[in-house]
């Protein structure tokens, strides 16, 4: 087998997984200006958890493999994982003022999807640390078209943090975040 | 409170990509515990604390005809 074939598999998965959330955050976007859904304050923590996983990734491609990159990534997709299982247990009882935030999406609401894609991004790790192991993903020549493929991605999620910063600035202000309006708009 | 977090948040990434990296691990170390503090804070209830007590498991029991004591308990 070829030495490199690790690290290159290594590099392929975690740019896949940045493309899925940046794809996630991405419509999460859309649907909060375009479906006109303002996003409650679990809602937009689950973002930041999103965003979490993707620094850890942003680090790989910058520095190399490591286990503390893809901790840091682990460790914000156990804080989705708890953020969105909280809210869905908070909307899981229908109660006055406590419904599902959002539309649904193929019959499930946001809260679920976001507890279905911590769990996804778990199993993935834990199946790439099962088949490729810990050792020989280091590589310090990657092909020049994937690395320009992370370069175009880690651009394309720091401008969507930053979309996503002046939101929060239109939707919260400097206080508390409520789905009614727009702070300052 | 939340701005403050997407702040930190983007330095983070910004350092990430231009900066050194103990400052980039820095400012989302500190996004994490802004948002693990913002989301006890979001979750209390002066009410009910951080309980659920809409969740009812200890009621609506299907009639078994078996011995459930010891969930009962």
């Amino acid at each position: 087998m070829n030495p490199r074939l690790p690290a290159l598999l290594n590099d392929l998965f975690l740019f896949a997984m940045m493309l899925v959330m940046a794809e996630i955050l991405t419509f999460a976007m859309i649907l909060q200006y375009r479906g006109g859904e303002i996003p409650c304050p679990l809602c937009l923590l689950q973002r930041v958890a999103m965003f979490g996983v993707c620094f850890g990734i942003i680090l790989h491609f910058r520095d190399g493999a490591s286990a503390r990159n893809d901790g840091i990534s682990m460790v914000f997709a156990l804080l989705l994982l708890i953020v969105s299982a909280r809210q869905t247990l908070l909307d899981i009882y229908p109660r006055p003022g406590h419904d599902y935030i959002g539309s649904a999406i193929f019959g499930i609401h946001m809260p679920v999807w976001s507890v279905i894609i911590a769990v996804a991004i778990l199993l993935a790790y834990t199946v790439k640390f099962a088949v490729l192991g810990g050792e020989n993903l280091r590589d310090d020549e990657s092909p020049e078209l994937m690395s320009r493929a992370q370069s175009w991605l880690i651009y394309y999620v720091i401008a969507l943090c930053a979309i996503n910063f002046v939101s929060v600035i239109l939707q919260c202000g400097m206080g508390a975040c409520h789905t009614m309006g727009y702070k300052l708009l | 409170m939340m701005t403050v977090i997407f702040a930190t948040l983007l330095l983070a990434f910004v350092a990430g990509r231009f900066g050194p990296r103990w400052l980039a691990v820095s400012f989302v170390l500190a996004c994490l515990a802004l948002s693990i503090g913002l989301f006890l804070y979001e979750i209390y209830s002066p009410e009910y604390g951080f309980r659920m007590p809409w969740l009812q498991v200890r009621h609506g029991l299907p009639a078994f005809g078996g011995n459930t004591s010891g969930v009962l308990a």
